[in-house]
């Protein structure tokens, strides 16, 4: 099988941007991505946009991203995976060069929420699951969702409101060292505390923010990669499942099946083990997200990521440190942008480019973990310093 | 620190589904008399809830309709104070799942419980009639 290595990583500012539309908001990453590289962007076979889209005003954004950025021509198309979508774009592009068809594919993935007002934006990723059933007459929200599934958490595992806090007030920690996230400032316990409730038990500071933002990465062929960079960072492996719309439907509410499922197809491809990984990042669209994912991932025993958080094992300098970009919850969410965003921020971390939040990389190891609405789509992939 | 410039688009679009449930129109007629019903495959035998006409194990499209039991035991919950905007005129609301004793699981609204809400305890499926005529159903303490 072909190796593919990221061989160049841009990311836009992420935050409320009405300074751009779509296509130019694209650019800055796409720009970055390609100067990166040092590829002739005529040499792009493939480029897949991972958006979510419905709150913006194009229609089709792979066309106008393209055209904007002058990549007209290559094989182009739009991908939805919800929140995980950047990773499904990264995975499509991937597989175009797996599969022999192109040498060099790029994945971008691009969100624009604040076109619309925040009410709409809610009501948009509320319907986010089965919308018959669980939106028509009960009004599921995104942050309801997850509060199911951190109640039923709490009740089996003793896991407390103040250990979401914790994983708040450490994605805080490490955005206000980002300087591309949209909030850079640290938070105390007490403040993540004591914000506004909103679908209990999670709060406004257990939340992701709405975001716009934009991150890139072009993809090579081993024998392009080699051309290109002598700091390839390969793929080492890509796992993915999903669940189903209906959250009835679930055995349980205490971890999410697919992410476990995509977790353990990664590992088993990359032929790792969670010991192994150095650095990670954890799709906390929500804290409770971030907790499961310590569990779902196998980097702690089911039950056990209160503990992981109160002891710090997931902080820099720890056991595993996870979202040292400042996470979803800091950095910022644009949808379709996260699971791009994550690869460019494993590329820097396995690069030692970090800045001041580099871990130490002693294996070479480093994994994104990317969730599609509450579990709908998982995404976890695998990426390699050899 | 001022907006940058903006164009206010007067383009608007108001998105109203009509959506097709003709396949399911049998429980909404049920619920309407106060029974609560499902989907059985008269193929393999699964029961589904949300019923639907086609199996999705066997993926037979030969099915029968059944009663539910109306017990159930508190699964999980959340008090949603921050509502959608198609939501905004009502008062924050308790979603539930519940465990049927038939091993299905319903997400809806639980309703009546007051302050004292614990997974584990016992609930009811009740039906309802919303503001708008339709049909639907909610939990409420057993």
């Amino acid at each position: 099988m072909e190796r593919v290595a990221v061989v160049g990583i841009g990311h836009s500012k992420f935050g409320r941007r009405t300074d751009v539309n779509i296509g130019e908001l694209a650019f800055e990453s796409i720009k970055q991505a390609v100067d990166d590289a040092g590829v002739d962007k005529k040499d792009i076979g493939n480029v897949v946009v991972g958006s979510a889209g419905g709150w913006y005003e194009e229609s089709l954004p792979a066309v106008v991203v393209d055209e904007y950025a002058g990549l007209t021509g290559a094989g182009t198309m739009r991908v939805e995976a919800a929140c995980a979508s950047g990773s499904a774009a990264v995975k499509a592009a991937y597989n175009s060069i797996v599969s022999g068809e192109v040498d060099v594919a790029m994945a971008v993935g691009v969100e624009k929420m604040t076109e619309v007002d925040t009410p709409t934006s809610v009501e948009l990723i509320g319907r986010a699951g089965s919308y018959m059933w669980e939106f028509e007459n009960y009004g599921m929200t995104f942050p309801a969702y997850y509060a199911l599934y951190a109640v039923a958490h709490m009740n089996k595992f003793g896991t407390t409101e103040e250990d979401m806090s914790r994983v708040s007030v450490k994605a805080h920690r490490y955005g206000a060292m980002n300087p591309l996230a949209q909030f850079q400032k640290e938070i105390t316990l007490e403040k993540a505390m004591g914000s506004q409730v909103v679908s209990w038990p999670l709060k406004l500071y257990d939340a992701c923010p709405l975001t716009d933002g934009s991150a890139a990465v072009v993809l090579a062929s081993e024998s392009e990669a080699k051309k290109l960079t002598d700091t390839p960072v390969w793929i080492k492996g890509v796992g993915y499942s999903s669940d189903t719309a209906n959250l009835s439907r679930r055995n349980d509410y205490v971890g999410l099946e697919a992410a476990v499922k995509a977790a353990k197809s990664a590992y088993a491809r990359a032929k790792v083990s969670p010991e192994d990984i150095d650095v990670a990042t954890a799709h906390d669209c929500f804290t409770i997200a971030e907790l499961m994912a310590y569990e779902d991932l196998g980097f702690c025993k089911k039950g056990d990521a209160a503990k992981m958080i109160r002891e710090g094992e997931t902080e820099l300098g720890g056991r595993i440190p996870v979202n040292l970009d400042g996470g979803l919850k800091a950095k910022g969410h644009p949808i379709g942008a996260t699971g791009v965003s994550m690869a460019v921020e494993i590329t820097k971390q396995l690069r030692g480019e970090a800045g001041r939040h580099q871990a130490p990389i002693r294996n070479g190891l480093g994994l994104a973990h990317n969730i599609g609405g509450t579990g709908h789509y998982a995404y976890v992939t695998i990426f390699s310093r050899n | 620190m001022s907006e940058p410039p903006t164009l206010h688009s007067r383009r608007t679009l108001a998105l109203r589904f009509d959506i097709p449930i003709s396949k399911t129109s049998e429980f909404w007629s049920a619920l309407k008399e106060g029974r609560f019903i499902t989907t059985k495959c008269a193929k393999c035998g699964n029961v589904s809830f949300p019923p639907q006409a086609d199996c999705p194990k066997c993926m037979g499209s030969d099915s029968e309709w059944v009663e539910l039991g109306r017990e159930a035991t508190l699964v999980t919950y959340t008090r949603v104070q921050i509502t959608p905007a198609s939501f905004s005129d009502r008062d924050p609301y308790v979603i539930a799942i519940g465990e049927l004793s038939e091993g299905l699981k319903v997400l809806a609204w639980l309703e009546g419980a007051g302050e004292v809400i614990r997974p584990g305890m016992k609930l009811r499926v009740e039906a309802r009639t919303s503001g708008e005529g339709n049909p639907y159903y909610v939990f409420v303490p057993a």
